[in-house]
């Protein structure tokens, strides 16, 4: 495989293989190829210099791969369905007020399988592994370990970073008396889903109200679907029930 | 020809106005009464045991299976007119003395119904029994003894009463666990210089470490012949492996790629006519 510093970057989307692709992502090179008439081989080079190497058995004479991205739950293993956004400069809310905040939320990129009827997940890469970490939302012993980020507002869904991050709308309503700031939002990232175009992705956004229950003061967390003509991502991992909770206000 | 037969059983007697013939029926109920327990417990074992804890389904699973086995003696001693006062007697006095001869064995079936009524761990569960020096995996818990998959791969059989009395150190009781390593400097060098190289060094090249909360670091103590700092991390609990075991070498790569001194203890003797 080439060094890749000069190369175009590979756009997300659906590639029909007849014979060989190569796909460049930064620090990442994929090559797949038609070894035999119903068998393709799968190479990866990864930013740490590993390879993987995977044989791909088709029914077909080509192959259909769809890359995407997809939620960062994958690296360094998966752990959770959670993901802690920390804002790096806090969003103070006056009381009954609400704003609406785009911000940066690292993404994975994932390739998949297109059969007849359902796609099949093959394989997963990240461009920003030094940046994938976990975090804990709570005390040790009964937090909640999330996926980690500290994350900038941007101005909209266009800052969107090629193949790093994606950008999520969260509306917040603060429906407490007095003023609040809001320095983290920690929602089940596995509720979201990502929508991409071309090289830039979003996520569906997060609605977050402070409010009062009873004498309890909780930072109420939910996702909303969005509205969009962009293509919506398969979902990578093995789909589970993740209970939805409140979290507390600082 | 097959009434003869069952009349001629009947009319012999075995004790106590127990006959053959009684007996006989007696073995076909408690025939019957096994193959409906298994029946009844290959049921609970195929639709029920999936939806529970794998210790409490196989505990149920006995209680199932032994419960219809008693329920079909009953019914046998009943039907056959057995009187078995003199037998409840006799056991009475047959258990002081079983009882006396195998006091551990009792013991450990006690403990096991309290390990199972008060499930301190579970199947599956990693722990530790600092006592015994035992550190593994749950695999079961049986009627007399538990069983431990060590970390090495071997098995270890703990009787039930021990593990019972013995301290245990649950590791995945909790979504995150820390792990703690020390190092030393030299006296010469910069406290917060070293900390920081460490700090980033683990940020660089150990994912698993958690961001929040971030490493600590502490001086616990100014040595013979070192500043010595103790690291605390945090990590998922399932990669402890991914972690303890790295984080000195992380820590000492770092140091020397900063040039710093890690110093080892050296003494300075004068002899007496210098």
């Amino acid at each position: 495989m080439e060094k890749n510093s000069e190369l175009t970057f590979s756009k997300y989307g659906v590639y029909t293989i007849t014979d060989s692709l190569n796909l460049f992502f930064p620090g990442i090179e994929i090559k797949i190829e038609k070894i035999s008439e119903n068998v393709f081989s799968y190479l990866k080079r990864d930013l740490e210099d590993e390879i993987t190497e995977k044989k791909i058995p088709v029914t077909g004479s080509k192959l259909i791969l769809e890359v995407a991205p997809i939620r960062p739950l994958n690296y360094p293993a998966k752990r959770t369905n959670y993901f802690y956004l920390e804002f790096e400069s806090p969003v103070y809310l006056t009381e009954g007020s609400s704003a609406t905040v785009f911000v940066q939320c690292p993404i994975e990129i994932g390739l998949f399988l297109h059969h007849e009827s359902h796609k099949d997940s093959l394989d997963w890469i990240t461009c920003d592994p030094f940046n994938s970490r976990f975090g804990l939302y709570g005390v040790p012993e009964t937090g909640i370990l999330c996926k980690y980020s500290k994350v900038p507002i941007v101005g909209s869904y266009d800052d969107s970073v090629d193949y790093f991050n994606g950008v999520i709308k969260i509306n917040l309503r603060n429906e407490l008396s007095g003023g609040h700031s809001v320095t983290k939002i920690v929602f089940p990232i596995t509720d979201t889903s990502i929508y991409y175009d071309d090289s830039k992705a979003i996520f569906d956004s997060i609605t977050g109200v402070l409010k009062k229950k009873l004498i309890i003061e909780l930072f109420d967390v939910d996702t909303e679907p969005i509205q969009t003509n962009w293509t919506k991502s398969p979902t990578y991992e093995k789909i589970e029930t993740v209970k939805r909770m409140d979290f507390g206000v600082d | 020809m097959v009434l003869d037969f069952l009349q001629n059983l009947d009319s012999i007697e075995l004790i106590g106005g127990l006959t053959l013939l009684s007996l006989f029926i007696g073995a076909i109920i408690m025939a019957v009464g096994v193959i409906i327990a298994r029946t009844f417990r290959l049921i609970f074992v195929k639709y029920y045991a999936p939806k529970l804890a794998k210790d409490t389904s196989q505990n149920l699973g006995k209680i199932i299976y032994f419960g219809i086995i008693i329920i079909a003696f009953l019914v046998f001693t009943a039907s056959t007119g057995v009187d078995l006062s003199g037998l409840i007697v006799a056991g009475g006095i047959f258990g002081v003395v079983i009882g006396f001869a195998t006091q551990s064995v009792v013991s450990n079936l006690i403990s096991g119904i309290f390990l199972m009524i008060e499930k301190p761990v579970k199947h599956g569960d990693s722990l530790e029994l600092p006592d015994m020096g035992i550190n593994g995996t749950l695999i079961d818990i049986n009627t007399f003894a538990v069983r431990i998959r060590q970390f090495d791969g071997t098995i270890v059989r703990v009787p039930n009463e021990k593990f019972f009395t013995t301290n245990i150190r649950s590791l995945v009781s909790t979504p995150v666990r820390r792990s703690e390593k020390i190092v030393g400097i030299a006296y010469k060098e910069d406290i917060d210089g070293a900390i920081s190289v460490m700090e980033k060094a683990i940020r660089k090249s150990m994912p698993y470490v958690l961001l929040t909360p971030k490493p600590d670091f502490r001086i616990i103590e100014l040595g013979d012949s070192s500043i010595n700092i103790e690291i605390l991390v945090w990590h998922p609990r399932e990669d402890w492996g991914e972690v303890s075991p790295k984080l000195l070498k992380v820590a000492k790569n770092a140091l020397d790629a900063a040039g710093i001194e890690i110093p080892f203890p050296q003494r300075v003797i004068w002899q007496g006519k210098q």
